[in-house]
């Protein structure tokens, strides 16, 4: 578990319910596994009873330096407070996320968003992740390889030479797998399909889990809507590096997406927008960070909620049912 | 990366532990350890490799060993034992799904079927209770006793086959069991209904029963939809003074007109009678007029 050892790192910014990370500055570019380095990156990785004012050094000359973020600026007068609208179990209690504005750079703190901890704050199974990128990744590919056998290679009817007397070894036909120019034996047949489907829940769940990632790992941003001030895309690209939301930037909505944003994001190449039928865990993955509408919020959390108490199918579900949505 | 916590850790410290890691990307991702045994193939080293597991010389080795059931010469098993009927003319049996007394309360209780409402095979494949194949010789559910000592809701029920005591243990309880005869086609549109629907097709009539279970059906020992009505008061007495219980007065009862509700022997859903046509998509219901068509539903 190696510290990041990068050349004047970004320091992550503090949202409610984050601890101060600790990050050690090297200016080599590979961390040399010492033995005092390996003890000093597990204190990193369990981060602040560790914490060290600035400007001390490790044994190896390494600076340690101690990343805060001031407390949050002012609130506007009329914050947004979401709620969650579907119900909470008792046992549990909703997850928070900072509701952020698209208006103005530094447009931080609109308000609080309660996000439903069985959608957010589920199990950290990275295994499903793994299980889901992976069907993502293969359940389209179609091989086209193919190579042809000894009955398929042109010519190898005829009996090259008879079978005694000549001296060389016995052969049938040119084209027997010994031969160069022969036939393959277990080679690629043909259009391969890699198809396969898992359950719908398995699924839903890889969803549920990317999600929570995002969140826990502060890579999710929630913004009230996607109402930009204009369309350049300069603007955008300013407001995500200041904000620090990371080299690539998903933004997701369930809505038609106003003008400005399409366009500003358009000429982008690090910066995506995505319908919300459009979230996959692959995607989620791929971008280090995510930014969620309130709307793109309430349709995920209906969504992949529905799952954990629906009948199991009698008919396909695209068929109408009279029991539930 | 996979947090797999022992004993105790729990989502909150699975989700603390998380914030600390690095970056969840697809970098990052692996199965966790044990999920992927990679097979053994044959004739590559070690433990599937020399033999390949082939054995040592001869017939095994050499893959010419005689068919599956050879016993050297000496008349085979499966020629010596004489052939009986065991299976002969399984795939026409009629299969009934057994539904116990215990699983039907549990249903009522878990409100996932409304006693209430009269009790039909309909609501109990939507209760997800029972799953009916009418493609796998299934032609229906049979009310079983297990359970009956604590069965305790009054009910207006429809099945295919009921024993004794099933019978004696819902009205008991002051409810009204009825056996009824589905065919194939009218089975399947009543287990799923809006597929049928959506096909567009007039609803048919349900097929009277065959000939060996005419007799079941025209008992009403056995509560039969074609039984005579007037018979059935008597077979409920009797029973009661079989098994030793007081036969309730459910003609007393608030719920009486639910519980006196009866399909028509030709009809498979409650209101709705066969020729209709049912349009899901514009909510309406569409009723024969020609006489012919009307004359050849209504027999």
């Amino acid at each position: 578990m190696a510290a990041e050892p990068t050349r004047g790192s970004v320091p992550q910014p503090r949202t409610p319910g984050s601890r101060p990370i600790l990050l050690l500055q090297s200016h080599k570019l590979f961390f040399r596994r010492t033995r005092l380095g390996q003890r000093l990156s597990c204190a990193c990785v369990l981060g602040w009873p560790f914490l060290c004012s600035s400007g001390q050094r490790n044994a190896l000359g390494h600076r340690l330096i101690d990343y805060q973020e001031k407390p949050p600026l002012v609130i506007s007068s009329a914050p947004v407070l979401r709620g969650c609208h579907l119900a909470i179990p008792s046992h549990r209690t909703a997850v928070q996320a900072w509701v952020e504005s698209l208006r103005h750079y530094d447009d931080r703190h609109v308000g609080l968003a309660d996000l439903h901890p069985d959608v957010f704050a589920v199990m950290p199974r990275v295994d499903i992740l793994h299980t889901v990128a992976v069907w993502q990744r293969n359940y389209k590919r179609i091989s086209y390889a193919k190579v042809k056998t000894r009955a398929e290679v042109r010519g190898g009817g005829k009996k090259p030479w008879a079978q005694k007397g000549s001296g060389r070894a016995r052969h049938g036909s040119i084209r027997s797998p010994l031969w160069r120019g022969g036939g393959i034996i277990h080679g690629p047949r043909g259009p391969t399909s890699y198809y396969y489907m898992l359950p719908m829940k398995v699924r839903v769940l890889g969803l549920k889990v990317a999600l929570t990632a995002k969140l826990m790992q502060d890579n999710l941003h929630v913004v009230d809507g996607l109402d930009m001030p204009t369309f350049d895309p300069q603007y955008l690209a300013d407001l995500a590096q200041y904000r620090r939301w990371g080299q690539s930037v998903l933004i997701v909505d369930v809505n038609k997406m106003p003008e400005n944003i399409t366009k500003a994001a358009a000429s982008l190449k690090t910066i995506t927008l995505v319908p919300a039928l459009g979230l996959n865990v692959y995607s989620l993955l791929k971008y280090e960070t995510l930014v969620l509408t309130l709307d793109t919020l309430a349709f995920l959390e209906e969504k992949l909620l529905w799952h954990d108490s629906r009948y199991t199918a009698l008919y396909p579900f695209h068929l109408p049912y009279s029991d539930f949505p | 990366m996979a947090a797999a916590s022992r004993g105790g850790g729990g989502g909150p410290k699975a989700l603390e532990l998380l914030r600390a890691l690095p970056r969840v990307s697809l970098v990052n991702l692996r199965p966790n350890p044990g999920a992927k045994k990679s097979e053994r193939r044959r004739g590559r080293g070690r433990h599937g490799g020399k033999k390949s597991g082939r054995g040592h010389k001869g017939q095994r080795q050499r893959g010419n060993r005689p068919r599956l059931g050879f016993e050297g010469g000496q008349t085979p098993f499966y020629l010596i034992i004489p052939k009986y009927g065991y299976n002969e003319g399984h795939s026409h049996r009629r299969q009934y799904h057994p539904l116990s007394l215990q699983k039907l309360q549990y249903l009522i209780d878990l409100g996932r079927v409304d006693p209430t409402q009269p009790i039909d095979l309909t609501q109990l494949t939507n209760a997800r209770g029972v799953t009916i194949q009418p493609l796998k010789r299934d032609y229906g559910v049979q009310l079983v006793e297990k359970g009956a000592d604590n069965f305790s809701a009054k009910v207006n029920i429809e099945v295919q086959m009921a024993s004794e005591l099933a019978i004696a243990a819902i009205e008991k309880n002051g409810g009204v069991i009825t056996t009824g005869f589905y065919d194939p086609r009218s089975l399947e549109i009543l287990c799923k209904p809006i597929p049928f629907f959506l096909r567009g097709q007039p609803i048919p009539k349900r097929m009277l029963p065959p000939e060996d279970l005419v007799r079941y059906y025209t008992d009403a020992k056995n509560r039969g939809y074609l039984a005579n009505p007037s018979n059935i008061p008597e077979a409920r007495l009797e029973l009661a003074k079989k098994y030793g219980y007081v036969l309730p007065d459910i003609s007393k009862d608030e719920l009486f007109q639910m519980l006196s509700t009866r399909k028509d022997p030709r009809q498979i859903f409650f209101g709705l009678a066969p020729g209709w046509v049912v349009n899901m998509s514009e909510k309406k219901i569409l009723k024969p007029t020609d006489e012919r068509l009307l004359r050849y539903y209504s027999s």
